[in-house]
């Protein structure tokens, strides 16, 4: 069970009623059906559709906790608060209080649910993707390095916080197009998505590039022989 | 997970908008849908609220009321009672409400003089 820490993250916990009606109109998922033990992962984007933060929701039953990254928490924040208007939501920061890694390469049968047990609590993201978080102090077992994990995202096409999902980037380009839902409705920056997807344009793409032929700027995780790289499609 | 459910972790600070004592008009259009909606009763009133969401990042929602738990500002023009959520209060300043008359994209609409830019159907705006 290989494990990296992740180090960039935050955690905040929204409460109130109308929390993921909030989430789900500011998002490209839809999380509006999202219940209790369930995770799922969306994505806050601009009016031009760029990212702000890539999160992952866990539905505790009472609240919401709501995985994102500390460099970006406070943009986050700035989007989303002004947005609460008068609905029933309040946000409180707990990142300091939790620790946090990716346990990956592993199968996960089924994606989308966590479990917490012992203090640790285990949300199955993707097919071989896991997100760890435990109250401080908890000691996480079998810890990598990053290169190790870049070079297995790289080997899976795996996009990541702070080189292919970033600001500069929209979700389809970032390679975060299974977090787009097709057919949610209205959010911030969906209609420029929507006519990416309709017109089959979404300008760049996420690929699995050799690396000795890729114009170095154009590389987002570097790889020995193969590397990531956001490029534009020919379409 | 500490959730901070045992403990006193602070909440994040809420930027509270600044309540803006709203002025509003209605055109002449609208104020004749308003009169075919309303009838005779003008104890009714039209709540004219902000919810998030929508492609820009606000949606104007427009409801008739009799009343609301939300804490509002009342207007009245033209005997019409119009309800502006205080929390929205600062979106809504100077709106003129009007009403477009047309087969498809017709309806009430607001006209915002504080909207940067509003989506295709006019419905959101930012």
């Amino acid at each position: 069970m290989p494990r990296v820490a992740y180090k960039d993250s935050a955690l905040t916990v929204w409460r109130g009623k109308d929390c993921l009606r909030l989430i789900d109109g500011l998002t490209t998922n839809h999380v509006l059906d999202l219940e209790k033990g369930q995770v799922r992962q969306t994505v806050f984007t601009t009016t031009a559709a760029k990212i702000i933060d890539f999160v992952t929701v866990f539905h505790m039953g009472d609240f919401l906790a709501v995985h994102s990254h500390a460099s970006k928490l406070s943009k986050l924040l700035d989007h989303v608060i002004p947005r609460i208007l008068g609905q029933d939501v309040s946000i409180t920061d707990v990142s300091s209080k939790n620790v946090y890694c990716i346990e990956y390469g592993v199968v996960n049968e089924i994606v989308g649910t966590f479990s917490a047990s012992n203090g640790l609590t285990r949300g199955d993201i993707g097919s071989e993707l896991s997100i760890l978080i435990a109250a401080l102090g908890f000691e996480f077992e079998e810890m990598r390095s990053e290169e190790e994990f870049s070079q297995w995202r790289v080997e899976n096409t795996i996009p990541w916080n702070g080189y292919e999902i970033s600001s500069v980037h929209h979700p389809l380009a970032a390679g975060l197009a299974a977090f787009v839902h097709p057919a949610k409705g209205c959010y911030i920056g969906q209609e420029i998505l929507a006519r990416m997807v309709s017109r089959g344009r979404q300008g760049k793409k996420l690929m699995r590039v050799e690396t000795m032929s890729t114009e170095p700027g154009s590389i987002t995780t570097h790889g020995e022989a193969y590397s990531l790289a956001i490029l534009r499609t020919t379409q | 997970m500490d959730c901070g459910t045992c403990e006193t972790s602070g909440p994040v600070q809420l930027m509270t908008p600044e309540v803006v004592d709203v002025n509003l008009s209605i055109s002449n259009k609208a104020q004749e849908m308003l009169a075919d909606a309303f009838g005779d009763d003008r104890s009714m009133a039209l709540l004219v609220g902000v919810l998030s969401g929508g492609c820009s990042g606000y949606m104007y929602d427009l409801q008739i009321v009799e009343d609301t738990d939300q804490s509002c500002q009342e207007v009245t023009i033209d005997g019409f009672r119009v309800l502006v959520p205080n929390a929205s209060s600062h979106l809504l300043d100077g709106i003129e409400i009007d009403y477009v008359d047309r087969l498809m994209g017709g309806g009430f609409r607001i006209n915002n003089p504080n909207a940067e830019s509003s989506c295709g159907c006019g419905e959101s705006f930012s």
